[in-house]
């Protein structure tokens, strides 16, 4: 079964529509791209999904979107955002707290933890997995704005995956970092489809075509084709996918 | 003339114009500092020598006002009273600024935020002396029942802690520490609440969903995780809300109204800027001494938690 499912998904801001119209089902354990040029609905599409979407007053939803056959709009929304957890495009560490608190903190706000001990296991954990832990190790009190970017983003992921996600949504997560660490994150994602559901959005075709398992392209707020990847660039069915894959359209 | 030459002598009247711009930006700048060195300048001149002549800097923190035909005295009762009613006033002050900070800035999908910012922008620059008015008439309103069903009977039931929290808690009269100290919070909250209010408007979107994302519960998000980005405006603004109320007088005339002795802050309470106003407008020479002196602490204090402000923030 699907782990997310889209169900004529409708979404707009003010008059202006967004999303007309997305049906998408999201295999679990596998990575998701999303791609399209921009403006075509891609982020719009996982705010949906962790209903962030709810912080733009504008914005006006309609369709079913389900969480393991649960409709997430039934959802208690801090259940949802636990289960689903999210990767932004530019690197948002909490300033003014520490590398360990960034990651603490989201555990102790939702009380997932008892007691000192716990904490720092789940946060240790947290930062091996984001691969961040042997660069961190020693210095765990310092604000983790004095990270460098690539840094900054693995201590994002390593925030995220402190609270065990069973979906973790990416926006262009790497739009913002060199090829070095664009690197380290993809390998990181490729390791991480072992335990959970990656939902990527790029607008970087051969990202998508280098660590995805299925790829969707959306263009103008509807899904023009989905499928495995190795299909949507190899052959693509419809024009438009076939011209974007190819980088000629933008 | 070559053109080398030409250009020489272009270089050389533009630095010139440059020398006369910069000049011209110097002496305006020097022109608004002026006068505030000046000010300072003559309170702690008179000021410290007023002190020294009243019996020196501790007796005049200390002591009780001078009379007419005293030589020396003190600002005791006024120093006491204007830290009690300034340490009220501003933890009233930021307790309720700031979360009305929070929500004017962050939930403008709410309409009644709007009508809220309309208010408070209004607030703001209202005339001080019509909040001191205000207050008057609600506690000349609400201070007989008040005294009748809650503080008689409180007054009675904790009486036997001792007699000191008398000077604290009991009925109250139509002057009081209470009053001027809510006055003070109803000047400090519109001023709160606008520096939190653009502090949050101006935290950028990924940083906010961020907070949404890990802080879980919208009180958590936005009192937790988005306090810590804007934490540092927000101290700012109570530091300089602080002492913005610590020197004011029109709002404690009809309030605190004044007093001359050490006395209960359930009554008529004493303040630094109340006793500037009213010594220095009297005719005698020791009393407008002491004017000054209690001018210099006052400005001491109010510039002691500017400078506070400005490492802090």
């Amino acid at each position: 079964m699907a782990k997310v499912e889209f169900k004529n998904l409708r979404v707009s801001f003010g008059a202006s529509p967004v999303i007309t119209g997305v049906n998408l089902s999201i295999p679990d354990r596998s990575i998701t791209a999303l791609m399209g040029p921009s403006g075509s609905g891609k982020s719009t599409i996982l705010r949906v999904l962790n209903r962030l979407i709810e912080l733009y007053p504008e914005a006006r939803v309609s369709g079913e979107v389900y969480l393991d056959g649960q409709n997430i709009f039934d959802m208690n929304v801090l259940e949802l955002r636990r289960k689903v957890q999210m990767i932004f495009q530019i690197p948002n560490p909490i300033p003014n707290l520490s590398i360990f608190e960034n990651v603490a903190l989201g555990l102790k706000l939702n009380r997932l933890v008892r007691g000192r001990g716990e904490l720092f296991e789940r946060v240790k954990s947290a930062l091996e997995k984001a691969q961040l832990w042997d660069e961190v190790r020693n210095r765990l009190d310092m604000p983790a704005g004095k990270l460098s970017g690539g840094q900054q983003q693995r201590l994002c992921v390593a925030r995220a995956l402190a609270f065990e996600p069973e979906v973790l949504l990416a926006d262009e997560p790497t739009a913002n970092l060199d090829p070095e660490n664009t690197a380290k994150v993809e390998a990181l994602f490729l390791e991480l489809k072992k335990e959970m559901t990656i939902v990527l959005v790029t607008h970087y075709p051969p990202q998508a075509a280098r660590i995805s398992d299925y790829a969707a392209f959306l263009y103008k707020g509807q899904i023009v084709e989905w499928g495995p990847t190795k299909d949507i660039f190899t052959k693509p069915g419809h024009e438009l996918t076939e011209k974007y894959v190819t980088g000629r359209l933008y | 003339m070559t053109a080398e030459r030409k250009a020489e002598n272009i270089t050389a009247v533009r630095m010139v114009i440059n020398w006369l711009g910069l000049g011209l930006f110097a002496l305006l700048g020097v022109a608004a500092v002026v006068p505030l060195f000046l000010i300072i300048g003559d309170v702690y001149v008179k000021g410290i020598d007023a002190i020294n002549r009243l019996g020196g800097l501790w007796h005049f923190l200390t002591g009780l006002p001078p009379t007419p035909y005293e030589e020396s005295g003190g600002i005791g009762p006024m120093l006491v009273g204007t830290l009690y009613m300034t340490v009220l006033g501003a933890l009233l002050g930021i307790a309720v600024g700031f979360p009305l900070g929070v929500y004017i800035g962050e939930m403008r999908r709410e309409k009644f935020a709007n009508v809220a910012r309309a208010g408070v922008n209004v607030l703001v620059e209202f005339p001080t002396i019509v909040i001191g008015l205000f207050v008057y008439a609600v506690m000349s309103l609400a201070k007989e029942d008040l005294n009748l069903y809650l503080l008689d009977p409180l007054s009675r039931t904790i009486s036997p802690v001792g007699g000191w929290i008398t000077q604290f808690i009991g009925p109250l009269d139509g002057f009081n520490a209470y009053a001027g100290a809510a006055a003070l919070s109803i000047i400090m909250i519109p001023y709160v609440a606008l520096i939190t209010a653009s502090a949050y408007a101006s935290i950028e979107q990924p940083l906010r969903e961020a907070a949404y994302a890990t802080g879980g519960r919208e009180f958590n998000a936005l009192f937790v995780v988005l306090r810590k980005a804007v934490s540092r405006a927000v101290l700012t603004a109570a530091l300089l809300g602080t002492a913005k109320i610590a020197g004011e007088t029109a709002p404690l005339l009809f309030t605190a109204f004044g007093n001359f002795y050490y006395a209960p802050f359930t009554g008529p309470t004493a303040a630094v800027p109340l006793w500037v106003w009213y010594a220095a407008q009297t005719p005698y020479e020791v009393q407008i001494a002491s004017a000054y002196g209690a001018a210099a602490v006052l400005l001491t204090i109010i510039l002691t938690i500017f400078i506070i402000a400005r490492i802090r923030g």
